[in-house]
């Protein structure tokens, strides 16, 4: 009994030289049980050969060292216990803490260590525990950090504590970050190596590594983390893979656009590079049956193909007149002389006002006149007789009003077709010609045209020299010829369309309430022009 | 049917070669052979070693779970006659001088007084709760035995007389007793079986 008691204390001596040694981790240790161990008796084992047992002191009481006694026994002996000697650490001094520890030098596993602290003979403090439950071991040495062949990841491996019949009792915790990063950990059991996945590229990690014991046959506290590890991740580079599938996308669109380019290519070209428009659908054989003689063309194309369309509306359509009175000579032959004097009538084929203030008792004239251009003509033999008809409305246009005279109710009117007039008329006529040439743009194509025309069927229009002057408007004026009443056949005035409106109205026989109404147009500045209702 | 055609030999079945009758005793040895194998008396063939620890960490986890059951039972857990259990406490300089024999005898010695600890717990207790627990604990102690054998080791069925009563204690109630087991299991049988050599040939 007291050899044993004097080994043991001998055994703690010895200790003391070796604790001085100690140092820092042993230090570390204490602070972190201090934070951690909620038991008075705070005990931990580093290895599998010691236990170290401590506790703090605060009363300010200036207790001694000796007073304390530390005294421990298994439970399985049923002997009295031993005492180990009580050492004092100076690292608390400043909080006023007082800290005493004792080691106990030979110790057992897997029995249960029955400890006490007295004081002055008085128990401060006991504990049961099990020594292979309060490991506290060296944080993991040698961590080391490595890429692997991959990219976002680092292999982490370290060495295990060198403890005997423990090394496959360990669980590790590994802490890393990037910089600045929140840290993240994983946990391995029985292995001291770890790859980490899901990093990031070309990043600079920290590594952390601490141990304990798993739990199940032996049991402790985390260690302190280990000295940080730093390594690199590789930098990414372009997967191939990823290269080759977004070729093979832009290769299928580039095929997509090709092939709608290919299948609508008529139709873009249309809108990108739209042909001429060209009229040779409308002239079936023109080009290439006769070569572009259309004249040719005209003559063997049948009446149904014949494009000239537009001329249709222009074609002289037969107009029944039916005339009642007799086309009487003598009526415009006093009519004539004023003519000159009263202000033109310049109206598109009307010319009422003039003719009313003339003869008020002729009333009828001016409804005669209101008929416009209803002139009785011959049937042209030809389409081009249309033209000249007009022409030599153009040049006499009194002779128009003449034959208005010679109406009654009737809406119709005769062109004297004598040759004309007195060249007193012609200064007249050449003004009224000059100013109210309606269909003067037709027939742009010069005097001599005109001229010819005066010798037509038409009658004795004067031929105006200076025709060349235009109006916007198409007015007719009757030349002051009478000429003699046609038989009661029909005639025809075709009128040409010049681009210019006239109204004209057929008036009926009956003399209905036709209103018409007259252009009004500019005649230039020498007559104004008057536009009229005529009510009849 | 009558594809067949007529053979010298009649009706005797056309698979049947002449070879075959002169291999049916062969055949026929083989098969005695095998059979008697099977049967064979004596020690059965040597059993895979089982190295891995973590069957005992699974023993060890249902001692533990057997023993919080225990923990609360206080009346009906008591036992009259104290049970004479083995030593768990390990030192390790001790017991690294032990040979490997030794250790086993240790080991398969506490093994044994568990057994008939827990066989006599099971009489005295009537609590059938308990009851599955203890038989929980006779089936893992069986089962160590087998990872013995396994590992090469001889049985060793101590007697009475030969046990070292210094290496055992005595346990007067039932959470004690599995509390016995369970730090036998982590200290003794562990490290024999952690160290076993034929484990270790293995991993080198």
């Amino acid at each position: 009994m007291t050899s044993d008691r004097g080994s043991v204390l001998m055994i703690c001596a010895l200790f003391l030289a070796a604790v001085a040694c100690r140092g820092h981790t042993f230090d570390k240790k204490v602070a972190q049980l201090l934070r951690e161990e909620p038991e008075n008796i705070k005990c931990f084992a580093e290895r599998m050969r010691d236990l170290t047992c401590f506790w703090e002191e605060g009363e300010s009481r200036n207790s001694s060292l000796h007073q304390y006694t530390f005294t421990y026994t298994y439970q399985y002996r049923n002997e009295n216990s031993s005492a180990c000697e009580v050492f004092e650490m100076p690292m608390l001094a400043a909080r006023g803490r007082r800290l005493f520890y004792s080691r106990l030098p030979r110790i057992e596993f897997f029995a249960q260590l029955h400890l006490c602290v007295f004081r002055g003979g008085r128990e401060l403090y006991n504990r049961s525990l099990f020594i292979d439950q309060v490991f506290l071991l060296d944080p993991p040495a040698n961590v080391t950090v490595v890429k692997t062949g991959q990219r976002g990841q680092l292999n982490v491996t370290w060495l295990p504590p060198a403890l005997k019949y423990m090394d496959d009792s360990m669980m590790y915790e590994v802490r890393y970050a990037m910089e600045g990063n929140p840290m993240r950990k994983e946990t391995v059991k029985a292995t001291t190596k770890l790859t980490l996945r899901g990093l990031q590229s070309s990043s600079k990690y920290k590594v952390f590594v601490r141990v304990k014991p798993d739990g199940i046959t032996y049991n402790g506290y985390w260690s302190a983390w280990s000295d940080p590890a730093f390594g690199t991740t590789p930098p990414s580079d372009l997967d191939p893979v990823i290269v080759v599938l977004v070729l093979v996308i832009i290769l299928i669109f580039f095929l997509l656009i090709l092939f709608v380019l290919v299948y609508h290519r008529k139709s873009l070209l249309k809108k990108l590079w739209p042909d001429i428009p060209s009229p040779e659908h409308k002239f079936p054989g023109l080009f290439s049956v006769y070569k572009g003689d259309f004249q040719e063309w005209l003559g063997h194309s049948n009446s149904s193909t014949r494009p000239i369309h537009a001329f249709t509306e222009e074609l002289p359509s037969p107009l029944e007149v039916l005339s009642e009175t007799s086309l009487a000579a003598p009526l415009p032959n006093h009519l004539s002389p004023p003519r000159p004097a009263t202000t033109p009538r310049a109206t598109g084929l009307l010319r009422e006002d003039s003719d009313t203030t003339e003869q008020g008792e002729e009333p009828l004239q001016s409804r005669d006149m209101d008929a416009g251009l209803l002139d009785r003509w011959k049937e042209p033999p030809h389409t081009h007789w249309l033209m000249e008809q007009l022409r030599a409305l153009q040049k006499h246009p009194q002779a128009l009003s003449q034959s208005s005279l010679l109406e009654s109710q009737d809406t119709y009117v005769t062109l004297n077709q004598n040759s004309q007039h007195a060249k007193e008329e012609g200064r007249q006529e050449d003004d009224i010609l000059e100013e109210s040439l309606p269909l003067q743009a037709l027939f742009a194509s010069g005097d001599t045209s005109l001229s010819a025309a005066s010798h037509s069927d038409l009658g004795s229009l004067q031929q105006s020299s200076g025709s060349g002057r235009l109006s916007s408007q198409s007015s007719f004026e009757y030349p002051n010829h009478t000429w003699p009443p046609k038989g009661p056949g029909y005639t025809y005035m075709a009128v040409a369309d010049s681009g210019v409106s006239m109204d004209y109205s057929p008036m009926s026989s009956s003399m209905g309430k036709g209103v018409v109404y007259a252009n009004e147009y500019i005649l230039g500045h020498r007559r104004p022009l008057s536009g009229q209702q005529v009510h009849s | 049917m009558g594809n067949r055609r007529g053979h010298g030999r009649g009706d005797e079945d056309p698979v049947r070669d002449y070879a075959d009758s002169e291999m049916e005793i062969p055949r026929l040895f083989a098969l005695l052979l095998i059979v008697l194998e099977w049967t064979r008396p004596g020690l059965p063939s040597p059993l895979r070693p089982i190295c891995d620890l973590r069957v005992l960490d699974h023993f060890i986890k249902e001692a533990r779970d057997a023993e919080a059951t225990m923990r609360v039972c206080k009346e009906d857990c008591s036992i009259g006659v104290p049970l004479m259990v083995p030593l768990t406490r390990v030192d390790i300089g001790v017991w690294e001088k032990k040979n490997m024999a030794e250790q086993a005898q240790e080991v398969q010695t506490g093994l044994w007084l568990l057994n008939r600890a827990f066989i006599s717990l099971h009489t005295s207790i009537s609590n059938s709760a308990l009851h599955s627990h203890i038989d929980a604990s006779v089936r893992n102690i069986a089962s160590i035995g087998q990872v013995l054998r396994s590992l090469s080791i001889q049985d060793y069925v101590p007697t009475v007389s030969g046990i070292d009563l210094q290496e055992t204690w005595q346990v007067s109630s039932a959470p004690e007793l599995f509390q016995v087991h369970i730090n036998f299991l982590r200290g003794k049988v562990r490290l024999l079986l952690a160290n076993a050599p034929v484990c270790k040939q293995e991993v080198s």
